[in-house]
């Protein structure tokens, strides 16, 4: 081990990426581009939906009926429709999310005590909103309804309205949401430091080291006594330095403008950000190795990276609702293990006596991407 | 030559034996066996896919092979382990013109990391850093990154990275190709002083002319070698003389010739033949012979060069089966030239400038091509060719200037213009994954062809380019040549007047080359297509009827070849080649006797001198108190890159003194 030959050559590639105006954007401006589209595109929260009704009664109750839909913070009330033929194009359109039709008789089949029949259509092309739209939609149906009931009672038994609810409503639940107590995207940002990091660096380890493949730099290695140890410390370790870097501007972008709250151990949060850092740039590295030119390798590593992102990293489904086969997937990429670690620092305040397990899955990652490196590369080579 | 450089009983530094290499199922090199002897430098020469690049990577140790043996310094090198240990003593320089260096860094960041790389101390490196960048001439650009750097300041630039270890074997792929022509003497002057002091060189090159730089050579062809030596005993395994005359009706007087000696060629107006085994009176006498009757002028005979050598092996061998494709007359009706164009000018540039940002690519280019002439644009990569092509297409508008295709204004007639003429890019443009006839479909139906007039043409495209029987081959499996000749069928499926062809053979072996131009020139003499060439071959640029040599984003100089080359020995006159004992004490003695313009060429020395008989004596005084004897000399007349070179010098020196 020549450590002159390694500073050489990481302080090239230093210079290289500095210099570069594309290369600098994709490591340092790219990964917070992501951070900022993510976090403005993705959202758990459903608010805000375009609501229509229908109240082809039009009476006092009807309008009463409505008026719960209409001034709810969930709903966007985007005004009376004439009738059902009106909704088909607005719902297809997207324009409304949410539609309620109040029959004619509401009122007088209120009246009479016999069931009023209500229809709310929802768009059910996103099926986790849909039910979600659904839950609010039957909250707010049973809550007229315990209204209506409990002014009956009230009124025929002679007791307080508030009584009659209370007798009306036995069992009362109360609950609270530990870690993210407003169920908001606090839990979205964390994941998004993960997402980020899971993204970037192998696509920028894998383009740095396969275009000097392309120009036939690379063989100025090949043709010298640099060693492969030497060569991937000095060619990769820049990398890594800069996924840390990012790591850190991510999360000073997380708690800072974003508010996520920090309840762990920051140097814990470190140590598994470098830790994971390298296991992603190591992705790009075998990439690097395996692919021969620039754009096979930018296939390969959205290829290798954004699939297991999006469905087996726990960032919009939990991993235990997979099924096995799946779950043995999310198993097999660090992704999964950064989301716990991230998750549990930011949110849950867990450390190294939790979440020990997770780390030392990422060494062991880290640590096997590293070793195929070192035997995929080859100076002395058959093409 | 008198003497062999190479000293008998020192063992050879680099020992080749059977080799042969295998990519997945191709077989790419084929038991071939050479020696380098320590001190020389030896050659590669082929055309692409010969394999050269093969056996510089195996043996600078870069490359495993399947077959066969490489000692390099005395070890085996049959293992990564192996390979290793000669790597210190070893500089190896990849293809590409300084595409191993890295362009976001200075000229001297370059150095100082290959000098790191190879554990060169902090004090050698100093002294060796400035004497490199003084013999490459690039002190003042130090601080410039490489990616601003000239295509000849990289070349340089990359051979002093190459060499900052001091290594005792260069390896070179291709050092010279795309580079202009005087970067590509300074880069031979170069090497030359470099290699002093005993260090051995193992250089490719496609260029066949450049065999004269090597004192030994091994010509390669499909992973063989077919044939090696020293340059001047490869010329002679196949004695003879070439015969070169004009006529009036050179295509029958090529013909008579053909059936006499095989290999006749006819260039424009030219007919250049080999008559091998031939003296030169015995060949001119029987040439006449052949032609009685005929009206043939300027009977000139020479020796034969070495593509010529290469051809004549070719055929020998049993390589070359035909005699090349043979060009069908055109249906009546479909001759597009014969839609002649009113004033006979074809292709008309006037002050054309184009800008990139600061950086002018293409500065105040004026010509104009005639229906039917072939018009050469010869220039190395970077000076502006493809730009050119580029605005007179359409593709690109300029910066300023006007431009005439067929009569129709280049600015505004894209479309007319587009109908009017064939275009051939340096990569073919080609869709590999179609087989040869969907290729020619595919462009007959973007240019809107009927499907009767398509089949005809596709008749006549098959024929043309010799692609019978291989309709239904890929076209990315054909080797360069076919591929070349379909893209241009292709270019000319809708008989165009006027083409374009953007470096059509680069990478193309002679015979390949000999083929495509004989196509060319019957398409330019028999249909009046106006063709306009650009390449970077000198050779070749001879075949031309017109040519324009370009430098820096200029025209420098515009004539025919002939014309260029006599005008040149008129100011400049011939060049003096002496043989000579050790060239290297030699030359420096000539060059202190005031004949400045001496240069290396391989063992040999080159003087343009407008006094042969003069520079020859005072070479003789000059050499006489060392003892050194001058072992041989001719006198010839410059050729088309002592023409370049004296033009873009002369332009040089205008610009200083102004």
């Amino acid at each position: 081990m020549e450590i002159s030959r390694i500073a050489a050559m990481a302080s090239k590639e230093w210079l290289e990426i500095t210099r570069d105006r594309l290369f600098f954007s994709l490591a340092f401006i790219v990964p917070l581009m992501l951070m900022l589209i993510f976090r403005f595109g993705f959202s758990f929260d459903v608010r805000n939906i375009p609501l229509a009704v229908v109240d082809y009664d039009g009476t006092a109750c009807s309008r009463d009926y409505a008026y719960r839909f209409i001034s709810s913070r969930y709903f966007d009330f985007k005004g009376y429709a004439q009738g059902e033929r009106q909704l088909g194009p607005l719902l297809a359109g997207g324009k409304v999310g949410v539609a309620i039709i109040i029959p004619a008789n509401f009122q007088r089949d209120l009246a009479a005590g016999l069931p009023a029949r209500v229809q709310a259509l929802i768009d059910g092309t996103f099926p986790s909103r849909a039910q979600t739209i659904k839950g609010f939609v039957l909250a707010i149906n049973g809550a007229a309804s315990l209204q209506r009931m409990a002014e009956n009672v009230s009124r025929t038994r002679g007791v307080s309205l508030s009584m009659a609810r209370r007798q009306l409503q036995p069992v009362r639940l109360e609950v609270r949401y530990l870690f993210d107590q407003s169920v908001s995207d606090w839990s979205l940002i964390p994941r998004l430091i993960m997402v980020v990091l899971m993204v970037s660096p192998p696509l920028l380890t894998a383009v740095g080291i396969v275009r000097e493949k392309e120009s036939g730099a690379i063989y100025n290695i090949y043709s010298s006594t640099v060693s492969r140890g030497e060569f991937l410390l000095g060619k990769f370790s820049p990398y890594i330095a800069i996924s840390f870097v990012n790591a850190m501007v991510l999360w000073a972008v997380a708690v800072g403008p974003f508010g996520a709250p920090f309840r762990g151990g920051l140097f814990f949060f470190i140590a598994c950000s470098f830790v994971f850092a390298a296991c992603t740039a190591g992705i790009g590295l075998v990439v690097s190795l395996l692919a021969s030119t620039q754009v096979s390798a930018i296939v390969f590593c959205l290829i290798l990276t954004f699939v297991p992102v999006s469905v087996y990293s726990g960032l919009l489904m939990p991993v235990a609702s997979l099924d096995a086969a799946g779950r043995i997937q999310a198993h097999l990429i660090p992704a999964m293990y950064y989301t716990d670690i991230v998750i549990g620092i930011f949110l849950k305040g867990a450390g190294v006596g939790v979440l020990w397990g997770r780390l030392a899955a990422l060494l062991v990652y880290a640590s096997a991407l590293m070793a195929a490196g070192y035997f995929l590369f080859r100076k002395r080579r058959a093409a | 030559m008198g003497k062999s450089p190479v000293v008998k009983g020192m063992d050879p530094v680099i020992s080749v034996r059977e080799f042969t290499k295998d990519y997945k199922s191709v077989r790419a090199v084929r038991g071939v066996s050479f020696d380098v002897m320590p001190g020389e430098i030896y050659g590669l020469i082929g055309p692409d896919g010969a394999g050269k690049s093969s056996l510089l990577k195996a043996a600078a140790g870069v490359l495993s092979y399947n077959g066969g043996q490489i000692r390099v310094f005395g070890g085996i090198v049959c293992s990564e382990r192996a390979a290793e240990r000669i790597k210190p003593r070893i500089g190896f320089m990849p293809q590409g013109l300084g595409l191993n260096l890295y362009p976001e860094l200075s000229v001297e960041e370059n150095i100082d990391f290959f000098a790191r790389l190879m554990l060169v101390s902090r004090a050698a490196l100093a002294e060796r850093k400035e004497r490199l960048l003084a013999i490459t001439r690039l002190e003042r650009f130090r601080q410039r990154r490489v990616r601003h750097l000239s295509g000849g300041m990289r070349q340089k630039l990359g051979l002093a990275c190459t060499l900052i270890h001091e290594p005792e074997l260069l390896i070179l792929d291709e050092p010279t190709t795309g580079v202009d022509p005087v970067s590509r003497r300074d880069f031979w002057a170069i090497l030359a002083e470099l290699l002093q002091g005993g260090r051995t060189a193992l250089i490719s090159t496609s260029y066949m002319d450049e065999a004269s730089r090597f004192y030994r050579m091994s010509m390669l062809y499909e992973g063989r070698i077919i044939a090696g030596g020293e340059p001047s005993d490869v010329l002679k395994t196949v004695p003879g003389s070439i015969v070169s005359l004009r006529c009036d009706d050179p295509e029958r007087a090529a013909g008579r010739l053909k059936a006499v000696f095989r290999q006749a060629a006819v260039f424009g107006r030219e007919v250049r033949v080999f008559a091998k085994g031939a003296s030169p009176d015995e060949a001119a006498a029987r040439v006449s012979g052949a032609l009685s009757g005929l009206d043939v002028k300027d009977i000139r005979c020479s020796e034969p060069e070495l593509e010529d050598v290469f051809i004549a092996i070719m055929q020998e061998k049993g390589f070359l089966q035909t005699e090349g494709p043979a060009m069908p007359p055109v249906p009546r009706g479909e001759q597009a030239a014969r839609r002649a164009i009113s004033s006979g000018i074809a292709i008309e540039a006037r002050n054309l400038v184009r800008d990139f940002g600061s950086f002018r690519a293409v500065d105040n280019v004026s010509f104009q091509v005639r229906q039917g002439e072939i018009f050469g644009l010869l220039g190395a990569n970077g000076a502006g060719k493809t730009t050119v092509i580029k605005m007179l297409t359409g593709i690109m508008p300029p910066t300023s200037g006007m431009g005439w295709v067929a009569g129709a204004d280049m600015r505004r007639a894209g479309r007319e213009i587009r109908e009017n003429i064939g275009y051939m890019s340096q990569f073919f443009s080609l869709y590999n994954d179609l087989t040869v006839a969907e290729n020619i479909r595919l462009y007959a139906g973007i240019y809107g062809l009927s499907a009767r007039r398509a089949r005809s043409r596709a008749e006549w495209i098959l024929q043309m380019a010799g692609l019978r029987g291989y309709e239904s081959s890929l076209a990315g499996r054909m080797p360069v040549g076919m591929r070349q000749r379909l893209a241009l069928g292709c270019s000319l499926v809708h008989s165009p007047a006027i083409l374009f062809l953007d470096e059509p053979t680069s990478g193309v072996d002679p015979v390949g080359r000999r083929h495509f131009w004989d196509i060319l020139f019957t398409l330019a003499n028999r249909e009046g297509v106006a063709i306009l060439v650009t390449t970077h071959y000198m050779l070749e640029a001879g075949h031309c009827g017109r040519l324009a040599l370009m430098h820096a984003g200029r025209i420098i100089a515009d004539a025919p070849p002939r014309d260029l080359r006599l005008a040149v020995q008129e100011k400049a006159g011939p060049v003096l080649e002496l043989e000579v004992e050790d060239p290297f004490r030699a030359l420096e003695l000539i060059k202190g006797a005031g004949l400045t313009g001496a240069a290396l060429w391989g063992r040999r020395i080159h003087i343009l001198s407008r006094d042969p008989e003069l520079a020859l004596s005072r070479s003789r005084r000059a050499l006489l108190p060392p003892g050194l004897k001058i072992l041989g000399y001719s006198v010839r007349p410059p050729d088309t890159e002592d023409v370049f070179v004296y033009h873009v010098l002369a332009m040089e020196g205008r610009e200083k003194a102004a």
